[in-house]
């Protein structure tokens, strides 16, 4: 009976070690705790501490102080109040607003001068709904500037400042009735889940990614990838089949993230095409990382050790924890020596209206150089001190 | 005939070592051979050449014919390995660790299993196929990790060190399950630190030392290196003088010592076919109330090659 197997084998290296390292991850009850209930239970709190919510939610409270005659600030004040996501209080002074602002009642205050333009914008750095209100003031006021700009040039067209009005008006109403879908959203920094959930699928992608790193550092423990090189198989076959099972994870772990984020947070990703490719990339950046920190830790207990630290640092530098105007020029110049800024990027640019897969490729580019690296000198390690 | 295991001629440096020096033996189907060497005498570096995981500086090895260096992968279809130490997943039952060497191997879907039921069967694990790798005993650990190797029907079995920290239990299934195999025809490359073991399971035997083989043969061959003769341990009562007199002079006898008041123990060539004349000899002076005959042993030929215990 025994000889005729051997003629009929084709041997399925990949698949072996993806099935086998996938079942070995779904006994890890710790792992999967963090890859399944992890990212959402970050993703609800932090988002909601940014200011996000379900449709309904509550507005973001922005004092203003705005002498009641001035055109300018009437016009300010009317934007402000058109904004879907505040609510605005008129406030008596400087000082009050300043004190709300401290105090925490208000996100951010609005000081408008009279006969000036330059408005005064009170808040504090660190508040992530402070962050949130300042881009939605950003808004109005933009719009604002807008209306006057094109009022200066059609007076000095030559109309009168009455004709002038009715113009811009018309010209409003125009642009308002084009762009009717976009214009409460357009050219804002996404507040809330918006930001949130990319940020999440970024941290958790690598960080899980790294903690299945220590399964791969067990497996060259163990012996197995030795054992597996003795089957009828290429060595490039069990590299693969290692790499490739750390991949289906930080893509299952990316994915698990976008389609609960979509469903009950309500988050919408933008171009399916250009996440794909940007969430791609850093999956394969996640997956060089993992096998670099697999291939030189010692003992596997180390990898836990590493990984994660290491992940919550990079994602903190790449604005994945809190909003990166919150952090300081230095910080976010820092961060893009790193994949997590880069990804952060490339996220929020696909979420604004007609952006796609054109508009993210220098990030992409970033991305995919990062992972060939990381793959390139983690495989050639790997290879060299276990098989 | 064509051997299914063939090596001839093969040497491994290591920066200054030579771990391996000229190392050659074959076997045949069906034929179980021992490698026994003291540590470090270079059992494992030889058999890492042997299963594709280290390039020999010199020398070849052929699988049934096939050159190993030549085609790998029709060579290696062909080899069952069973490393020293437990390549197995923990987190894994003993049927999905099975599953996994399956595809690996790749055996046809459909086959697979009903090859790992076979193969359960074969290692005794049956019953325990289902629960956490991690969990089982050291010897149940040891039955899958040569079950492993199994799965592909290979040619020639090679087992380094397969009873290590293995329950008396576990090891009895091993060897019975091994010399099973061996009797429908495969071939067998054993190495063991346990003496008994390689006697029992292994036809020939080699002896590596400082990574040369410095004696081969059957273990008779072997043993009569050594000389031939056994001792025989006697207890008597009655007249044991008069009786230890007449077994001094007994032909065949080439020493005879007394050990106590009733115990004498002599040197004798052939030691179980002078039992009878030495029965007969003490006949109406003493009687013989116990028997021991010594063989010499491997393991006396091991000393007497290699200058040291086997398990050192």
């Amino acid at each position: 009976m025994r000889p005729q197997g051997a003629a009929r084998l084709r041997p399925r290296p990949i698949l072996a070690l993806v099935a086998a390292n996938l079942r070995r991850l779904s006994r890890d009850k710790v792992g999967l705790f963090f890859m399944v209930i992890m990212p959402f239970v970050n993703l609800a709190f932090v988002g909601m501490a940014l200011g996000g919510g379900a449709v309904g939610a509550a507005k973001l409270p922005v004092g203003v102080v705005a002498p009641s005659s001035d055109p300018v600030a009437a016009a300010v004040l009317k934007e402000l109040r058109a904004h879907p996501d505040l609510a605005i209080t008129s406030v008596a002074t400087k000082q009050d607003l300043r004190s709300g602002v401290r105090e925490g009642s208000l996100a951010a205050g609005v000081v408008i001068p009279t006969g000036s333009t330059r408005l005064e914008l009170v808040m504090t750095q660190v508040n992530g709904s402070g962050m949130a209100a300042r881009s939605a003031v950003d808004v109005a006021v933009g719009r604002v500037a807008a209306v006057l700009e094109a009022t200066r040039a059609v007076e000095a067209a030559g109309a009168t400042p009455a004709q002038a009005a009715a113009r811009v008006r018309e010209a409003q109403a125009e642009s308002g009735r084009v762009s009717v879908v976009g214009s409460g959203t357009s050219g804002a920094t996404p507040r809330g889940f918006a930001y949130t959930a990319p940020g999440n699928l970024l941290l958790f992608t690598f960080i899980n990614s790294m903690a299945v790193a220590a399964a791969l550092a067990e497996s060259r423990r163990l012996g197995m990838l030795q054992r597996a090189l003795t089957a009828p198989v290429r060595r490039r076959s069990v590299l693969a089949g290692e790499a490739l099972s750390r991949f289906v994870v930080a893509v299952a772990q990316s994915l698990l993230i976008m389609v609960v984020s979509s469903l009950v947070f309500g988050v919408s990703w933008g171009d399916p095409l250009g996440v794909a490719a940007v969430v791609g990339a850093f999956s394969l950046v996640a997956t060089g990382a993992a096998i670099l920190v697999g291939s030189l830790v010692r003992a596997p207990s180390q990898a836990p050790a590493i990984g994660p630290p290491l992940g919550i640092v990079l994602g903190m530098l790449g604005g994945c924890l809190w909003p990166r105007e919150s952090a300081g020029d230095f910080l976010n110049s820092l961060g893009h020596l790193f994949p997590h800024a880069w990804g952060m990027d490339a996220l929020l640019a696909l979420t604004r209206p007609g952006a796609g897969i054109g508009t993210v490729l220098p990030e992409l580019a970033v991305l995919s150089g990062m992972a060939a690296g990381l793959l390139g000198l983690s495989l050639f390690l790997f290879n060299r001190r276990s098989c | 005939m064509t051997a299914t295991l063939a090596c001839a001629g093969l040497s491994k440096r290591f920066g200054d070592v030579l771990a391996v020096q000229d190392v050659g033996f074959a076997i045949e189907p069906g034929e179980a051979y021992g490698l026994l060497g003291p540590n470090g005498a270079g059992k494992t570096t030889t058999i890492s050449m042997l299963v594709g995981l280290l390039k020999p500086a010199t020398g070849n090895v052929l699988v049934c014919g096939t050159d190993l260096a030549a085609e790998p992968m029709a060579a290696k279809a062909k080899i069952g390995y069973v490393p020293q130490e437990i390549a197995l997943y923990p987190e894994l039952t003993g049927r999905e660790n099975l599953r996994f060497f399956g595809r690996l191997f790749g055996l046809p879907r459909r086959a697979l299993a009903a090859r790992i039921d076979e193969v359960l069967d074969l290692v005794g694990l049956s019953d325990r196929a289902d629960g956490k790798l991690g969990a089982y005993s050291g010897g149940m650990k040891r039955r899958i990790n040569i079950g492993a190797a199994l799965l592909h029907r290979p040619e020639v079995l090679i087992l380094d060190e397969p009873t290590v920290g293995v329950d008396p239990q576990s090891r009895k299934a091993i060897l019975d399950g091994v010399e099973r195999l061996v009797a429908d025809g495969m071939a067998l490359l054993y190495t063991s630190h346990y003496m008994e073991e390689v006697e029992r399971v292994c036809d020939r035997v080699g002896i590596i030392d400082h990574g040369r083989i410095v004696a081969e043969g059957t273990r008779h061959e072997l043993v009569a290196m050594v000389g031939s003769a056994d001792t025989i341990e006697l207890m008597l009562d009655g007249d044991v003088d008069g009786a230890f007199d007449k077994l001094q002079a007994l032909e065949g006898v080439i020493e005879a010592v007394r050990t106590g008041t009733g115990s004498v123990r002599l040197l004798a060539e052939g030691g179980r076919y002078v039992l009878p004349a030495i029965i007969a000899a003490v006949d109406g002076r003493a009687t013989v109330i116990a028997v021991e005959v010594i063989e010499p042993d491997l393991e006396a030929t091991f000393l007497h090659l290699t200058g040291s215990k086997l398990r050192d």
